[in-house]
């Protein structure tokens, strides 16, 4: 039998998109070239990976020698931006066939850049994308509602939370605000 | 012998300590009681290291080892003395080794060896030795004890019984264990010189076990309980198995139920791994390993007659850790909705092939809600039941009332 690696896959963030728009620090824990950037998401969690459920209301084909699509995938709380190319020809391939309107789930790396104004824009690399159905999405946005409050309940306690208080000088109460209204839009 | 290696001892000894002896003064003084007054070596030792230990104002130096320890509070790089009964006697794997087994008093057991070139006198099984200044280290994750040149053994005229104390199975660390257990499977050995293997388990849990050929050794008989004394508990792998060539075993009265330490995971599947969906496998007996595209065993070469299975490698996701799991056929049927002999059918007259059945799972599974439950094995859970995460209205009421306080 082969041996085991220490490698651990990242885990992937649940984050609505309103906390994913706010993120604006990125970081590397080494300067070894293969060692995963991480987004520091408000709520105060490291994320090199996040599983995202929405609706799919969006999607384009760019570019002409390498071409990608991007796709705008909505939920609760509000857009997420993602993106699909050569280097992810899985999602690329199914992207292409999705037609919108369409509840997606999008598994993906959070990415930062700023554009020439100054402005810095968070979208998602997808790493794949697959249709589900309108009951995936409501565990979803549970499942995202319990995880962001387990994060704020544990805000001030662990390193990462007290980094992006310095970063974000993120108060608590704004995103349980943003979880009750995310809840609030399931149907019972 | 060799007064390098006595002397190399005493300073390993004194810098444990705290102390920086010098080598070479060690040496002479030793040199001059074992040439000079024909003092034995194990004498001039202990001479020389009393002495030092006086020079350097150090205590519990020489002490340490002659007073009496209970095995199972000894840790590595201790020098100690005991007294236990020889359990077990292992053929020698080496010509350096004079002899290796069990030796085991009312605390616990331990592995120990004696080197060729300590020239200890040979110990015989089932009987009591006081074993002083023996050094204790560590061989594969275990404490162990060496009986080296400086070594001495005695033999005691002491036959007190000793019951071993059983552990759960669930609680065996890597050294020597006992246990009480049912043997629940039998495979197929993967190696001329083992006589059985299988999986063993109690009321905690499950262990692989092993037993090599050799002479006197007989089989165990599945779904029989044995007690089972002094065997040997490895690590590999981060997986513990159990070797029961150093154990005393004798099957005994009564069933166990068999807990199954099942793990039970909730999460999103955020991955199919390649190697999911339709396989072919060996049709050679005992193989079933998984076929090329091009039918080919990694052992077994060409194989055209394989047989087809269906199977799902994926990542379940919680949000926290994201975990290895592995589904077999009839999971993957109830889960994609569709049987194999459908899945083979489609495979044969769609032009994808193959690749056809892994596209129709991965879109009937891919970024959906499942519990899983099953026994973890090298780091990947092997699921053997799989539902979907319905919606429960229950909750969402909860999580308002964590979110808002205040219900709207």
């Amino acid at each position: 039998m082969k041996p085991q690696s220490a490698f651990e896959r990242e885990p992937a963030r649940r984050v609505f998109a309103n906390e994913l728009r706010e993120t604006r620090y990125q970081f590397k824990e080494s300067e070894d070239e293969k060692s995963p950037t991480y987004v520091l998401l408000p709520s105060g969690i490291r994320s090199n990976r996040i599983f995202i459920v929405g609706t799919l209301t969006e999607k384009q084909r760019q570019g002409d020698q390498n071409v990608f699509y991007r796709g705008r995938v909505v939920d609760p709380t509000g857009t997420f931006f993602i993106m699909a190319g050569s280097y992810q020809p899985e999602a690329m391939q199914q992207l292409a066939r999705i037609e919108p309107p369409a509840f997606v789930a999008v598994v993906g790396k959070p990415n930062l850049y700023t554009t020439p104004d100054g402005t810095c824009l968070v979208s998602v690399r997808a790493e794949s994308i697959s249709v589900v159905d309108h009951e995936t999405r409501d565990i979803w946005v549970l499942d995202t509602a319990r995880e962001t409050l387990d994060r704020l309940d544990a805000f001030g306690t662990t390193e990462d939370s007290n980094k992006a208080q310095e970063e974000y000088g993120t108060r608590p109460d704004v995103y349980r605000k943003i979880v009750y209204d995310a809840l609030s839009q399931v149907q019972l | 012998m060799n007064l390098s290696e006595v002397t190399e001892r005493i300073s390993r000894k004194l810098e444990a300590k705290g102390a920086q002896p010098d080598r070479q003064k060690i040496e002479s003084r030793l040199r001059r009681l074992v040439e000079e007054f024909g003092v034995n070596t194990a004498e001039a030792e202990r001479t020389v290291t009393g002495d030092l230990a006086r020079e350097y104002n150090l205590t519990g130096v020489g002490s340490t080892s002659t007073e009496l320890r209970p095995i199972s509070e000894i840790t590595p790089g201790e020098w100690v003395t005991i007294e236990g009964k020889i359990v077990s006697l292992t053929p020698s794997l080496s010509p350096s080794i004079a002899q290796n087994g069990i030796i085991a008093d009312s605390s616990g057991a331990m592995r120990f060896v004696a080197w060729a070139r300590a020239n200890a006198p040979v110990m015989e099984y089932g009987h009591w030795y006081r074993i002083e200044s023996a050094v204790v280290d560590e061989y594969k994750g275990a404490p162990n004890l060496k009986i080296h040149s400086g070594t001495t053994i005695s033999r005691m005229e002491k036959d007190a019984p000793l019951l071993p104390s059983i552990t759960p199975v669930a609680e065996l660390k890597p050294g020597v264990g006992s246990v009480r257990a049912k043997v629940i499977q039998n495979w197929e050995v993967s190696h001329d010189r083992m006589l059985q293997t299988g999986l063993l388990g109690d009321e905690t849990g499950t262990i692989k076990f092993v037993i090599w050929k050799e002479e006197g050794k007989d089989q165990l008989d599945l779904n029989t309980v044995y007690n089972i004394f002094y065997a040997t508990v490895d690590e590999y792998n981060g997986r513990l198995s159990l070797a029961l060539n150093t154990a005393m075993y004798i099957s005994d009265e009564g069933d166990i139920e068999v807990g199954r330490n099942e793990t039970e995971i909730q999460g999103a599947l955020v991955h199919i791994a390649p190697g999911s969906g339709l396989i072919k496998r060996c049709p050679v007996e005992g193989c079933n390993r998984t076929l090329s595209r091009q039918n080919y065993c990694p052992v077994h070469e060409i194989q055209p007659e394989f047989r087809y299975d269906l199977r799902l490698k994926a990542v379940l996701d919680d949000g926290i850790r994201a975990k290895n799991i592995l589904m077999q056929r009839e999971i993957v049927e109830k889960l994609a909705g569709i049987t194999l002999d459908e899945a083979v059918g489609i495979a044969e007259t769609n032009p994808l092939g193959m690749d056809e059945i892994f596209y129709r799972i991965r879109n009937a599974v891919l970024g959906r809600y499942y519990t899983c439950s099953g026994n973890e094995f090298g780091g990947r859970l092997l699921v053997d039941s799989c539902s979907p995460v319905t919606f429960k209205s229950e909750e969402l009421a909860s999580l308002l009332n964590r979110a808002g306080g205040e219900a709207a």
